[in-house]
């Protein structure tokens, strides 16, 4: 063999490449650290330009970029291995392949290393939209794919056929998504729980709701049997905290029995969809009655799962709305109930001893004069409130008075202990987006809320609500809406929310049939259809038969018209015949293309005459010289001329 | 192909070019006929010229002859010709004591066969088979002819009484049909006031020999016929097949004739390819004749109808 250059992506291979790169790391962007995707962007940017200059990128500053990549994750990070730092290092080099694309091999293999970087951006994220993304950018990549090709044609017959291969693709990913056996658990459950904690936590801390209240990620949806609740009733509770350390509030570790519940009315049933909270927390209408299959009820009765939630999980409960928890308090209850840190917070426990002096044992009326003080006492609701010093329950009571229903419910409690009577922060969900028409409520994690509960002789634990003493809205608009005034950002504007509470109807739809298939409704429906999908023959036979009936289908689609499919020369002839008649010169009935070329060449001036004269006669040479079909690079050099040409 | 061998070919296409000019100064205003003429003599196809007397059929046969340095005989056909006066008769000769055959007109290489259906069907069978053949029987006898024998017949379309028109399956042994017509004003003003016509002709110049028209038409058959040229000439036979004024659509050996013409045409236009163009331009030529039509339709007309019908895939 003699010595031959290379083949090498000609420009708009190229093009299309740094296209796919740029929009594998926009699908990223959201979950990598901001010196990662905003110098990725700027490298594709710069290779671009070299590019366009016929210049290579620079090698010693490649090598720098190699090296400053591993060392800038684990920086950020402290470890390589995991998701988020494994999903920022390919993007990352996938971006510095980009700047040593030279041959086809080189072009090859970003493709294929953004396909595996854009499937790995649903492990971050299995809504539809982000679904629907991934497979979009699944189109430039495969028309970069095509382009590569020696036959390849003009760019836009390129994209037809690269969305037209996609759409074919569709049954056989269908077919693959219901038989392919799933593990019970998603691959993506495992790692990284840590980084992407989400909704509330079993430790309350301010500042800690802060950040939730902004997070406008879908918590729960939840369909009721019968009517939805009204919105001041949808109190869900996740977890009662009894433990105060001055700053923090946890459930503590005492054992307690289970509180006993006495029913009122009757009770509501209903389906919580939890999407993943890699915690055990399970949200419940306030109360739940019993526990659902595979969860366990704290002593309080909110409800835990067996195991970190790691992936969409259903249940269903009953819930009582009027209720009467606990009616003889325990000891360890009364004890837990009225703990305080030792010496913290000297002002507010005067304040309480003045109510307990001013009320006695009068529960009721001690909980009224709370109430009383935070809607009098120039307390507002803010979700960006001022940080708060060392003795944080008199700094916000006596100073600060602005905050959100995380700092109410923790100084309320605070001095409902300390005028002696027992009470209990419960964190969980008010409110939520009732869809009428589709019937099920949803609940986001910027309803999260947090309250509390006074025990009350006779009536058990009483939910009270210090924020509605403050700020009415919040229960009844909701914490954004409650917001508003404070200038919140445009994402959290109203019709936003409301445009987005709409369309979630479709959200739900997708969680349900598709992010909610998991390997026991997979067992459900393959048995319906005389499967056993554990014999892994029967399941591989019906894999094989619809891989092979989508294939022959396939097949059959494109062998329709042999010879006919793929020929660039009469597209690109075709192409120019469009541009020729739009600019007046109409082709003639029967008249052949060359003739055709020539005769539009006579109308035409000079420079664009010679130079359709010049691919009329390369178009002769290629179409009708020699009874072998045409050499591809010499047909895509002659579309090329075609296109770049204009009358 | 040995340089010596191109350089050759080169400087007969160059006389080739001058001898289509040298006719055409003979015929004035008709160069598509001209030149149509000779992709039929390049092609190695029999020629029919149908048109009323007068217009310089056989000035164009005679000028062909000359040009092309062919030898050339005339036979007008009539009704009391018999096949021996085309072919030749074996005579005894009494010296030598055995018959010696005399060959007819039809021995030479350029045959003008005028008012070919003026004559019986026995002698244009006689003829025709002998333009099919390449050769002739007589006496028991297989002669060859010439191998660049060709035929230019002539017929008048106009005065058909007394004739025995040629039927259709004969008709096909012509590769093309042609027709010149009346000159253009200008033509006609120089031909009235020109040098006489025949003067003219003695006074042409051989600029090919009969080895230079076989070796130009080996090389008419090496032009290469791409499949993007066969698909449209299939077209083109499919349409004359389904056409509705057309009762017999062309044949596969017309389709052959058609290549064959428009190879030719392409080498005169000095291409080593075959394009639809030279396949448009010879198709009237060589199909008119060939298809069938229904009554009141016109085979000219018809064959213009379907260039611009099937259209030319890129």
């Amino acid at each position: 063999m003699t010595a031959r250059a290379k083949p090498h992506p000609d420009r708009r291979a190229y093009a299309l490449l740094i296209i796919s790169a740029a929009v594998t790391l926009a699908l990223h962007a959201p979950h990598l650290p901001l010196w990662l995707p905003v110098p990725a962007a700027l490298l594709l940017a710069l290779c671009w330009k070299f590019r366009r200059r016929g210049r290579r990128f620079p090698v010693l500053a490649r090598y720098a970029l190699v090296l400053a990549l591993p060392l800038g994750v684990v920086a950020s990070y402290g470890t390589i291995f995991g998701r988020l730092p494994g999903a920022a290092l390919a993007v990352g080099l996938l971006t510095l392949k980009l700047t040593e694309t030279e041959t086809l091999r080189d072009a090859r293999i970003v493709i294929a290393t953004s396909a595996f970087v854009l499937m790995s951006a649903l492990l971050f994220g299995q809504s539809l939209l982000q679904t629907a993304l991934v497979c979009v950018a699944l189109w430039p990549l495969l028309t970069a794919a095509m382009s590569l090709e020696p036959a390849a044609g003009p760019t836009r017959e390129l994209m037809r056929g690269s969305a037209s291969r996609l759409i074919l693709a569709l049954p056989i990913a269908l077919v693959a998504f219901v038989l392919i056996p799933r593990l019970a658990a998603p691959l993506w459950g495992a790692p990284g729980m840590q980084v992407a904690r989400t909704g509330i936590s079993a430790r309350m801390t301010p500042g800690a709701i802060g950040q939730l209240l902004i997070d406008d990620r879908p918590a729960f949806r939840v369909g009721f049997r019968g009517p939805i609740p009204a919105r001041p009733l949808r109190y869900f509770r996740a977890v009662v905290l009894w433990h105060f350390d001055g700053r923090s509030w946890t459930p503590g570790h005492a054992a307690l029995p289970l509180e006993r519940l006495i029913i009122r009315d009757r009770p509501s049933r209903y389906t919580v969809t939890l999407d993943a909270t890699r915690q055990t927390l399970l949200p419940a209408l306030d109360v739940p009655v019993a526990t659902a299959p595979g969860t366990l009820s704290t002593a309080a009765r909110t409800l835990l799962a067996m195991r970190p939630v790691d992936h969409t999980l259903r249940y269903t409960l009953e819930s009582a709305t009027g209720y009467a928890l606990s009616p003889q308090l325990v000891p360890a209850e009364r004890r837990l109930g009225l703990q305080l840190p030792s010496d913290a917070d000297p002002r507010a426990r005067a304040l309480a001893a003045q109510w307990r002096a001013r009320y006695g044992t009068d529960a009721r009326a001690i909980v009224a004069a709370a109430l009383r003080m935070f809607h009098y006492g120039g307390f507002r609701y803010t979700l960006a409130p001022p940080p708060l010093g060392r003795q944080q329950v008199d700094d916000f009571l006596f100073r600060t008075r602005a905050g959100f229903c995380e700092h109410y419910a923790s100084a309320f409690v605070f001095l409902m202990r300390a005028a002696g009577v027992p009470a209990r922060v419960v964190a969980g969900y008010q409110g939520g987006y009732a869809n009428r028409t589709a019937g099920y409520l949803l609940v986001r994690q910027s309803d999260a809320h947090a309250w509390a509960e006074v025990w009350i002789p006779g009536d058990g634990w009483m939910r009270v609500d210090p924020t509605a003493a403050v700020s009415p809205d919040r229960i009844s608009l909701g914490a954004t809406a409650a917001a508003q005034t404070a200038g919140a950002p445009w994402f959290l504007s109203g019709w936003w929310i409301g445009f987005r509470n709409r369309i979630d109807v479709v959200n739900r739809l997708w969680d349900q049939a598709v992010v909610g298939f998991d390997a026991l409704r997979q067992h459900a429906l393959l048995t319906q259809f005389g499967l056993d999908p554990s014999r892994w023959q029967s399941v591989a036979l019906a894999l094989g038969g619809a891989l092979g009936m989508a294939l022959a289908v396939g097949l059959a689609l494109a062998l329709r018209e042999p010879g006919k499919r793929g020929d660039a020369l009469a597209t690109g002839f075709q192409q120019l015949e469009r541009r020729l008649t739009r600019a007046g010169c109409v082709r003639r009935p029967g008249e052949a293309p060359v003739a055709y070329l020539r005769r539009a060449a006579s109308s035409l001036l000079p420079p664009a005459a010679t130079t359709l004269l010049t691919l009329a006669g390369r178009f002769a040479q290629l179409r009708y010289g020699g009874t072998q079909p045409p050499p591809p690079l010499a047909v895509r050099d002659w579309v090329r001329r075609a296109r770049d040409f204009r009358p | 192909m040995p340089e010596a061998t191109l350089a050759r070919i080169d400087a007969t296409q160059q006389r080739l070019a001058h001898a289509l000019a040298q006719v055409n100064q003979l015929l004035l205003g008709k160069t598509h006929v001209v030149r149509l003429s000779f992709a039929c003599l390049l092609a190695g196809g029999h020629l029919l010229l149908e048109d009323i007397p007068g217009v310089g059929k056989t000035t164009l046969a005679h000028a062909l002859a000359r040009a092309c340095g062919l030898a050339f005989q005339r036979v007008q056909f009539t009704s009391d010709l018999t096949p021996t006066d085309i072919i030749g008769v074996g005579i005894y000769e009494r010296e030598l004591g055995h018959f010696r055959f005399h060959p007819g007109p039809l021995f030479t290489e350029l045959l003008l066969a005028d008012e070919i259906n003026r004559g019986t069907p026995k002698v244009q069978s006689a003829l025709l088979e002998a333009m099919a053949e390449g050769q002739v029987s007589t006496e028991g006898e297989s002669r060859p002819l010439s191998p660049v024998f060709t035929v230019i017949a002539t017929q008048n379309p106009l005065d058909m009484a007394g004739t025995h028109p040629l039927p259709d399956s004969q008709l096909d042994r012509f590769l093309m049909r042609l027709s010149l017509g009346y000159p253009d004003e200008a033509a006609e003003r120089a031909l009235l006031s020109g040098v006489d016509r025949r003067e003219m002709l003695r006074e042409l110049t051989f600029q090919l020999t009969p080895a230079d028209l076989v070796d130009l038409r080996r090389r008419a058959r090496t032009v290469d016929t791409s499949a993007a040229v066969l698909d449209y000439v299939q077209e083109l036979l499919g349409a004359t097949r389904a056409h509705a004024q057309i009762r017999v659509g062309l044949s596969p050996r017309a389709g052959l004739a058609l290549l064959a013409a428009a190879r030719a045409w392409a080498m005169l236009a000095g291409r080593s390819y075959v394009m639809p163009e030279d396949v448009q331009a010879v198709f009237p030529a060589v199909a008119a004749h060939r298809i069938q039509v229904q009554h009141g339709a016109n085979g000219e007309v018809l064959a213009a109808k379907l260039l611009a019908e099937v259209s030319v895939r890129a």
